[in-house]
């Protein structure tokens, strides 16, 4: 007997569906009323009207996709194929790999700001180039001092951008350089 | 226009643009040619690189990336067969089986040669033909603008992954998140959920770098054990006689592939493939292709190289990106303050033409810089993966941060590279999700104006005085229909 398995091909058009319906429910609160001079209404369109449209036949389609996953009908290559795939081994380090390494770039993102870019980016390299097998501790200290010193030197020096940075460091950097 | 034109060949001719072009032509090759590293990456990462310099340096450097991009990864593919872009595939049938009789020097040589007149030979159909294109869509008021966006999103939904359905949740999906922000027509604001910084929409650059970049750098780590080493290039350099007996088929994939580059959607990976079946149906030898034939090479390369040219056609005169590469070309484009679409041609026409006049001689640097660097491009495998992902991530940070300056933007790569791999593992392409979102803009805005020159019984002004975007529109599910039914034609890659 063939059992319910939520993969990512069903779980996608699922979600699409629940928010659409949600946005279709809550347009009112979603899209501000339009803008009003003396009883008219200043566009041709509602705001809401082509959200509205597109949102509905994102509904349907939604709808459709997941109907389809579950009707659809399979050649015996695709079955043995899929079959193979659910019973194979889960590479569950490879996952883990992921995980850890979304979790390494939601760091760098949110201490970018307040660690400055050179102490965010040596902190997230080292992580990163440890997480993917790096193990030369000199490898390793080259990569994470010069890497990020070099990109915020061509950066805001040569390009003439800003990179977030602390103070003290701006500073040495300007001392140090003389620029 | 002959103005623009001579105008736009003195500004071309830079010693700035020149060097940024060859820079982006290696830095293109360099990343194309790592074991699964791509073009789309190259282009993502180096992309904020364009803002900081002149469009007339910004661009052509991009430009670069991406041919040096593309045939960078038919090194990997014809040393270990392994494929860094979808557009190699064919190339890899008959490369790697070059490689295994010792003849890889002549299949890289081919590859670099076809891959040469092809982008050659489609860069100027593009010039020539770019502006008589454009000044047939000045010609376009909103309803036809809205046709012809509508037909484009259609037909990159038709025929962008194997379910047409599944693309057109994605594109419905970038359409929606085009509408956060403030509404173009009215200026209210929409599904901004009281954020600050979502009240001028969402950024382009984390998105594209989110759903393109992440997701291949995190499959790399995924598999970071399983990559494979580099063989050495050996064997004779390819002959002139060589290329002679090609000739025929790399002219015969340069028609296939300038032709496919002007249709949205289709880009590189389908050019190949035709130019490929093409060949071997025009061979005398057909059993010889996919056993490390020389032709299968040269038609493939020339063939996806070709489309390079062409999609500038629908991008430059009507803002339609054709494929994920071109997105960031848009991306770079915008940023620069060049809107295409048709009103680029009335106020930045020389500049539009320099641009092109530097994107056919990008092709001589090709060659040479190719030519010269095949057997460096091999050796670099030799760079670690734990090396270069985390350099490859500190510039795809910095690089989102330094456009707006905005840590907000960083949480926004983050999460679009999260649902770029949710995507990829539920088999959605996320292509038509950018288009939406790229042209989500434009088409409602133009939908506004249509109905509002409507005034009130829209159905009626548009059957009595446009009938050429009624036409269209009526035309779309057919054109979309009969892409579908040919796409599923070709074979699965």
């Amino acid at each position: 007997m063939s059992h319910f398995r939520l993969s990512p091909e069903k779980a996608i058009p699922l979600v699409l569906l629940a928010m659409s319906i949600l946005a279709l429910v809550f347009m009112g609160q979603l899209v501000a009323a339009p803008k009003v001079l003396m009883g008219r209404s200043l566009t041709a369109i509602e705001p809401s009207l082509f959200p509205k449209l597109m949102i509905a036949s994102l509904a349907v389609l939604s709808a459709l996709v997941l109907l389809m996953s579950f009707i659809e009908k399979k050649t015996t290559a695709e079955i043995t194929a899929e079959a193979s795939a659910e019973e194979g081994p889960t590479d569950w380090n490879g996952i883990r790999r992921a995980v850890l390494l979304f979790a390494f770039m939601l760091f760098f993102a949110l201490t970018m700001k307040p660690f400055g870019f050179l102490i965010s980016a040596s902190i997230s390299m080292l992580a990163i180039s440890v997480l993917v097998g790096n193990r030369s501790v000199l490898q390793i200290s080259l990569l994470v001092t010069l890497a990020p010193a070099m990109l915020y030197l061509a950066a805001t020096r040569i390009l003439a951008v800003s990179l977030p940075e602390l103070n003290f460091i701006e500073l040495f950097y300007a001392q140090t350089l003389g620029i | 226009m002959l103005d623009q034109l001579i105008t736009g060949f003195g500004m071309a001719f830079r010693v700035d643009t020149f060097v940024m072009m060859s820079a982006g032509l290696f830095s293109g090759m360099l990343v194309g040619a790592l074991p699964g590293f791509t073009t789309l990456l190259a282009m993502a990462i180096l992309l904020p690189i364009s803002f900081f310099l002149d469009p007339i340096v910004g661009i052509p450097f991009l430009l670069g990336v991406y041919k040096g991009g593309i045939f960078g990864g038919s090194i990997p593919a014809i040393l270990v067969s392994m494929p860094g872009t979808g557009a190699a595939v064919a190339t890899s049938r008959d490369g790697y089986k070059l490689t295994q009789q010792g003849k890889s020097r002549k299949a890289l040589d081919m590859a670099l040669c076809s891959s040469v007149f092809g982008d050659t030979c489609s860069d100027i159909f593009t010039m020539l033909m770019i502006f008589p294109i454009a000044y047939l869509v000045m010609q376009f008021g909103p309803p036809e603008l809205f046709a012809v966006l509508f037909l484009s999103l259609v037909i990159i939904a038709a025929t962008s992954g194997r379910s047409p359905l599944k693309s057109l949740v994605m594109l419905i999906l970038g359409l929606w998140l085009s509408f956060v922000g403030t509404d173009p027509l009215g200026g209210v604001e929409r599904f901004t959920f009281g954020l600050f910084d979502l009240k001028s929409g969402i950024p382009l650059l984390p998105m594209l770098i989110g759903v393109f970049a992440i997701p291949e750098i995190v499959t790399v780590v995924m598999k970071s054990e399983k990559v494979q080493k580099l063989t050495s290039v050996v064997g004779e350099r390819l002959t002139f006689a060589e290329f002679r007996q090609s000739f025929k088929t790399i002219c015969r994939s340069t028609v296939i592939g300038t032709g496919i580059g002007i249709v949205p959607g289709l880009g590189q990976v389908v050019a190949a493939m035709m130019g490929y079946s093409a060949a071997k149906n025009a061979s005398s030898h057909p059993e010889t292709f996919g056993e490390g034939e020389l032709e299968g090479i040269a038609a493939a390369e020339a063939a996806n190289n070709a489309v390079n040219g062409p999609t500038m056609v629908p991008l430059l005169t009507l803002g339609i990106p054709g494929d994920n590469v071109t997105a960031i070309l848009l991306g770079a484009f915008v940023a620069q303050g060049l809107r295409p679409g048709p009103e680029l041609f009335e106020t930045q026409g020389a500049t539009v033409f320099a641009i092109l006049v530097a994107m056919v001689f990008a092709n001589l640097l090709f060659l040479v810089i190719g030519y010269l660097s095949i057997p460096f491009f091999s050796k670099l495998v030799k760079i670690k993966v734990s090396v270069l992902v985390p350099i490859v991530i500190m510039f795809a940070f910095a690089g989102v941060y330094v456009f707006r300056s905005d840590s907000f933007d960083l949480i926004m790569l983050v999460g679009f590279g999260v649902f770029g791999l949710i995507a990829r593992s539920g088999k959605f392409d996320v292509m038509p999700m950018v288009m939406g979102f790229i042209l989500g803009t434009p088409l409602e805005y133009a939908f506004g104006q249509t109905v509002a020159m409507g005034n009130g019984s829209t159905m009626q002004f548009l059957f009595e005085e446009r009938l050429g975007a009624v036409t269209v529109l009526l035309m779309i599910p057919v054109i979309g229909f009969m892409l579908w039914r040919r796409m599923r034609k070709i074979p699965s890659l």
